[in-house]
């Protein structure tokens, strides 16, 4: 029913549609078009796609393709990635990628079929290229090329717990330099309860990191050489890793979502820095529902540089049915199976989804999902999707800002070597081609 | 049936066989070959980051041996290794004797006590992370109740090997009391019998005769042990994923994280490598060993 539905809005859309341009490609549309073909998925058993897969079944009814996905956890996907493309191998049509993370590398490889003709070529009348984030489709294109189309829109925010803060008497901090005071605060009002927390394992560091580096006022790269050291370098580097020394929880070096997610929900941390996609998680049991408020990180220097990514869906340049697998692709970044995924709580990457009465109606339940939509809104409209070094090497970028954070938070080194041997680990990196 | 005609069926039947097992010798070889003849082949080529590939002969080994983080993997490795083995071999002797001698155990204990091997490693190393986060564990809870100061476990860099090599301990002792319980039940009651009538003590008979006999057993169990203990991979890559820091980074798990993290498949494979050429000089050790206290 729901894919009939879907089908009978579709149609209205291609009568519907405006200008010349459009009314010519949706005449020509036809989802039928690859009934009887099989596109294989590689996906990542995120929220993300789990979100996805549960509209599956209306895929296959709509189109007549069948869908094979092949999911497994994120770095167990990449690794069957890494094997299938190097064998340059057809096994997978679509597959999931982070272009803040292996974009770069992915598409110097040659690994991304391109995706630009196809946004102009067959698309549905309703499919709405422009009203996608033009942040994270920007963040997905090398080289001129459009490597995926994204599914979501995701980014650390700050989840503190209001009623904590009022009864140790703290304001919700307003810039970066009000968290250590407030956490001083915190920790002298409730030795039991944790004042900050944020990711302190190794490859993680990066993506909460990168926020606060931004909002003080540094970068990665300067004059094409590392940049870690340079003064707002040093500051980000002891002001993230001092709060998790200092106000963090024990062990926090071995920390990311899953552990900072368990800590904050079950009550026993004031402030955390985490993934807007935890929100889910988080207020599950409903426990935290009414005494959490969200913000974008607060400001510094620079202001507020959120960062902002998204997973995206990408056509594997081996695929030897690449328009059937674009017309899953397409299915899956439409306007309406991403309201339907944002109603299972995965931010869309569409303006007009996120005015969508329904989607704003179950914003509009809780103060907790508006003050959640309101800090996506910032995310969307400032962010930066820079998560590491901007190098085709980026995973290995992440284990060295990693490093020198956890030397830090150890005390294993000062911060200028911590900085000085990160950067000329980096530096190495950096000149690869 | 005149000798000549005897031969030449003798011939006919030999070769008959070797036709019929040539498919399945062939797949084997090729099966067990194929995977090392090609990581061969990986390790003598530098992949670039965009997955652009040139041959560079030894240079991926030259690199190795000035790679510090080749050193301290081969260290944490050996250091885990011995540790999680002298613990392992300790206590599943120890858990073997008493098996052994309490025979009246109910069979439900008994399969109690070696259960743990039988949980999948990824299962045991979520259980202990949640056991041992130093927030919400139980670990620290007991240790607090009990007036103990609380631990960072898995996330301080100098107590880390040790609690990984306790999670190891605590999932393959009993496998290596099997072993070990087997080898008690072969030996012969008679040298008993005669120590009893000597009139030698518990402890005298045990390091004097039980202790002796059972080596090639212990030889045994720290071969297979081994063999997995320099492969440790799965515990160490749920738990901490090689921090804090670089602290539990074994050579698996650099090799590892270089090959599918870093997509640096050539210097993986000569990591890999060299990490095989470890195993196999450990097992050729021991089965020396074995030989020579085989009794």
């Amino acid at each position: 029913m729901k894919a009939k539905a879907f089908a009978a809005r579709l149609a209205l859309a291609l009568v519907a549609a405006g200008n010349g341009a459009s009314v010519a490609c949706a005449a020509d549309f036809d989802w039928k078009k690859f009934q009887g073909k099989t596109v294989t998925f590689l996906a990542n058993n995120n929220p993300v796609a789990q979100a996805l897969l549960t509209h599956k079944a209306d895929f296959e009814k709509l189109t007549g393709i069948t869908l094979k996905v092949d999911a497994y956890q994120e770095q167990q996907m990449r690794q069957r990635l890494v094997t299938v493309m190097n064998a340059r191998s057809d096994e997978v049509d679509v597959f999931m990628s982070l272009p803040s993370r292996e974009g770069p590398q992915f598409a110097a490889a040659g690994w991304y079929a391109d995706l630009t003709p196809m946004t102009k070529g067959a698309v549905a009348g309703d499919y709405d290229y422009a009203g996608l984030s033009q942040a994270l489709l920007k963040a997905g294109t090398f080289d001129g090329k459009l490597t995926s189309m994204p599914m979501n829109i995701e980014g650390p925010i700050l989840y503190y717990r209001t009623d904590i803060l009022k009864k140790c008497g703290v304001e919700p901090p307003a810039t970066i330099k009000d968290i250590e005071p407030a956490a001083k605060k915190l920790k002298a009002c409730d030795a039991n309860i944790t004042p900050f927390v944020s990711r302190g394992l190794k490859p993680a560091i990066a993506y909460t990191f990168s926020n606060m580096l931004h909002n003080i006022g540094g970068n990665y790269i300067a004059n094409g050489k590392s940049n870690l050291c340079s003064a707002k370098g040093k500051e980000a580097l002891e002001t993230y890793s001092g709060l998790l020394r200092d106000y963090g929880p024990p062990g926090v070096v071995n920390y990311s979502f899953q552990q900072i997610s368990a800590l904050y929900r079950s009550g026993r941390a004031a402030m955390s820095f985490e993934s807007s996609n935890e929100l889910r998680t988080v207020m599950d049991g409903g426990e935290r529902l009414k005494d959490t408020a969200l913000v974008p990180f607060p400001a510094g220097d620079a202001g507020q540089v959120p960062t902002a990514i998204g997973w995206g869906m990408a056509v594997s340049a081996h695929s030897k049915q690449l328009e059937a697998a674009w017309y899953f692709v397409q299915w899956a970044t439409s306007p309406e199976i991403q309201k339907r995924m944002a109603l299972q709580g995965i931010a869309p990457p569409r303006s007009a989804v996120a005015n969508d009465p329904a989607y704003r109606k179950w914003i509009e339940e809780e103060p907790v999902r508006k003050q959640w939509q309101a800090a996506l809104d910032v995310l969307a409209a400032k962010g930066s999707s820079e998560v590491g070094y901007p190098i085709v090497a980026n995973p290995e970028s992440r284990e060295f800002i990693g490093q020198a954070v956890q030397d830090l938070i150890l005390k294993q080194k000062t911060v200028d070597q911590a900085c000085a041997d990160a950067d000329k680990a980096l530096d190495a990196l950096i000149a690869q081609k | 049936m005149s000798e000549a005609a005897a031969k030449f069926t003798e011939d006919r039947q030999r070769l008959e066989l070797a036709a019929l097992s040539a498919p399945a010798v062939i797949f084997t070889v090729a099966m067990i070959a194929f995977p090392v003849v090609y990581t061969v082949w990986l390790g003598l080529h530098s992949f670039s980051s965009t997955g652009k590939q040139s041959f560079v002969g030894l240079a991926n080994y030259s690199r190795l041996l000035a790679d510090t983080e080749f050193w301290h993997g081969l260290w944490v490795t050996i250091a885990l290794y011995v540790l999680s083995l002298v613990l392992q071999l300790v206590f599943g002797v120890w858990l073997a004797l008493v098996l052994f001698h309490a025979k009246r155990l109910p069979g439900i204990v008994r399969s109690l006590f070696i259960s743990p091997f039988m949980m999948p490693p990824v299962v045991a190393g979520m259980m202990w992370l949640v056991i041992l986060d130093p927030s919400l564990g139980a670990a620290n809870y007991i240790l607090q109740s009990l007036g103990l100061p609380p631990s960072e476990w898995l996330a301080s860099p100098v107590w880390v090997i040790p609690t990984v090599a306790l999670i190891d301990t605590w999932q393959w002792t009993p496998y290596v009391a099997l072993i070990v319980l087997g080898g008690l039940q072969s030996l012969p009651p008679s040298v008993y019998e005669a120590a009893q009538i000597d009139g030698a003590s518990a402890f005298k008979t045990f390091q004097r005769i039980t202790l002796p006999l059972l080596l090639p057993t212990i030889v045994t169990a720290t071969i297979l042990r081994s063999v997995d203990l320099l492969r440790f991979f799965d515990i160490i890559y749920i738990t901490t994923q090689g921090g804090p820091g670089n602290a539990s980074n074994t050579l698996n798990i650099y090799g590892f994280r270089v090959g599918f993290e870093f997509f640096n498949i050539g210097y993986a494979s000569a990591l890999m490598l060299t990490l095989t050429a470890i195993v196999f000089g450990a097992v050729l050790a021991f089965n020396r060993l074995r030989g020579a206290v085989a009794w």
